[in-house]
C-alpha cells in the first residue's frame, strides 16, 4: 500500500471517526495537555497502521482497535494502580446529588470519571457501549467473547443506572 | 440509556482536537528523530567504553595488574553485546504497524509476552555476557598480589569486590525474575478474560 493510499485511508478514517477518537482521548485523559498528546499519539499510530491495512477487518473496527490499543498502552505506562473492575466500582456509592447528574455537563463528567476508574477491558467495553456499538462489534475490537461482552454490558447498565436517576437519564 | 449515549456522542469538540496530516507528518519526523538520538546515545556509550579501555591498555594504567587488560576487554565486549541486544530488541523487533490493528486483548498479550520473554531471558543476554570477564578478573586479582600492597589488605579488597559483584548481580537477576513473574500473573489474568 503506497503513501497516497495510506494518507487517503487516514483522511477518510479521521473524517468519519475523528470525533469518536477525540471522545476516547477525553475519556482516558483529564488533563488537556496529556489529552492532546494522547490524541496525537492515536492519530500517528492510526496513520502508521494504515501502511499495513489490507481490509483484514472493517475500517471502523481497525480504527477503534488502534485507538484503544494506543489508549491502553498510555494508560498502562502512566497509571498502574488505582483502577477498579466493574464489580468493585458497583460497590462505590453513587453521587450525593443524583439530580445534578441529568445535567449534560455533569453527566459527561460522571461518565469520564467512571471510565477513568475502570480497569481494562471494562473501560473499553463501556466506551464502545457509549459509542452505540453492539456486542459483536465490541467483541471484535476488544477480543472478548460475545458472552463476556454481554455480561459486561449488563453490569455497565446497572452501574449507569445507579449513578444516574433511572427515570430521568435512561 | 439512550440519552446517555446521545449526550456522550454529542460532546462539543474543541478546535485542537482536529488533527491534520501535516501534524501527523511532523510527529512522524519527531518519532524518527527520537529513534536517531537514542541510537546515537548507544553508539556514543559504546565508543566511550572502547576508548577508555584502549587508553587504559595503551598507557599502562593497569600496572601493576597489566594482565587485567584481557578481562577488561571481555567486559567491553559484554557491554557491546548488551548494547546490541537493547538496540535489537528496541529497533529490529519494534512493533510492526499491523500489530496496532489487532484486537485489544491480543495486542496486550503480545506486548506482555514480549516484555516477559525479555525479562525471563535477561540472565542470558544481560548478566551472563559479563561473567567471563568478571570471573577472570577476580581470579587474577586473587592470585596476583602487588608487592606494594600488604597481603591481608589485598585479600580484603578482593573479598569486598567479589561480595559487591555478587550482591549487585544477584539483585539485578532477582529484579528481572520478579518482573517476569509479575507479567506472568497479568498474562494469566488475560487468559482468564479470553476464555470467559
Amino acid at each position: 500500500m503506497g503513501t497516497v493510499s495510506q494518507d487517503e485511508l487516514y483522511m477518510h478514517a479521521t473524517a468519519e471517526f475523528g470525533p469518536a477518537l477525540a471522545r476516547l482521548a477525553r475519556a482516558y485523559e483529564a488533563d488537556p495537555h496529556s489529552r492532546l498528546d494522547l490524541l496525537q499519539d492515536i492519530h500517528f499510530a492510526l496513520w502508521r497502521s494504515f501502511s499495513s491495512y489490507a481490509g483484514q477487518c472493517s475500517l471502523r473496527t481497525w480504527v477503534y482497535r488502534v485507538a484503544h490499543n494506543v489508549g491502553i498502552s498510555g494508560r498502562v505506562r502512566r497509571r498502574r494502580r488505582g483502577l477498579t473492575s466493574l464489580e468493585e466500582l458497583a460497590e462505590i456509592p453513587a453521587s450525593d446529588s443524583p439530580e445534578d447528574a441529568v445535567h449534560t455537563a455533569h453527566a459527561l463528567a460522571t461518565l469520564h470519571g467512571l471510565i477513568r476508574r475502570l480497569k481494562s477491558p471494562d473501560d473499553q467495553v463501556m466506551l464502545l457501549y457509549l459509542e452505540d456499538m453492539d456486542a459483536a462489534a465490541i467483541g471484535e475490537i476488544t477480543g472478548l467473547s460475545a458472552r463476556a461482552v454481554a455480561t459486561r454490558i449488563h453490569r455497565i447498565k446497572q452501574l449507569l443506572s445507579r449513578h444516574f436517576r433511572q427515570g430521568e437519564a435512561s | 440509556m439512550t440519552d446517555l449515549k446521545t449526550i456522550w456522542q454529542n460532546q462539543p469538540m474543541e478546535d485542537n482536537e482536529m488533527i491534520n496530516l501535516s501534524e501527523i507528518r511532523a510527529r512522524a519526523e519527531s518519532f524518527k528523530t527520537r529513534v536517531r538520538w537514542r541510537n546515537l546515545a548507544l553508539y556514543a556509550y559504546s565508543i566511550a567504553n572502547i576508548a577508555i579501555t584502549a587508553w587504559l591498555i595503551s598507557t599502562g594504567q593497569h600496572k601493576p595488574y597489566m594482565r587485567y587488560a584481557a578481562p577488561g576487554l571481555l567486559i567491553v565486549v559484554a557491554h557491546l553485546f548488551v548494547i546490541w541486544q537493547l538496540w535489537w530488541r528496541a529497533s529490529v523487533r519494534a512493533m510492526p504497524a499491523d500489530l496496532m490493528g489487532r484486537a485489544a486483548l491480543d495486542y496486550l498479550r503480545h506486548q506482555l509476552e514480549r516484555q516477559r520473554d525479555a525479562l525471563s531471558s535477561a540472565w542470558l543476554w544481560y548478566i551472563a555476557p559479563f561473567m567471563p570477564g568478571l570471573i577472570w578478573e577476580f581470579w587474577l586479582r586473587a592470585n596476583l598480589h602487588p608487592a606494594s600492597v600488604p597481603t591481608w589488605a589485598d585479600h580484603a579488597l578482593v573479598l569486598y569486590l567479589v561480595m559487591s559483584a555478587l550482591f549487585f548481580w544477584t539483585t539485578v537477576g532477582f529484579a528481572f525474575f520478579w518482573g517476569a513473574a509479575r507479567l506472568d500473573v497479568r498474562l494469566e489474568r488475560l487468559n482468564t478474560l479470553k476464555v470467559e
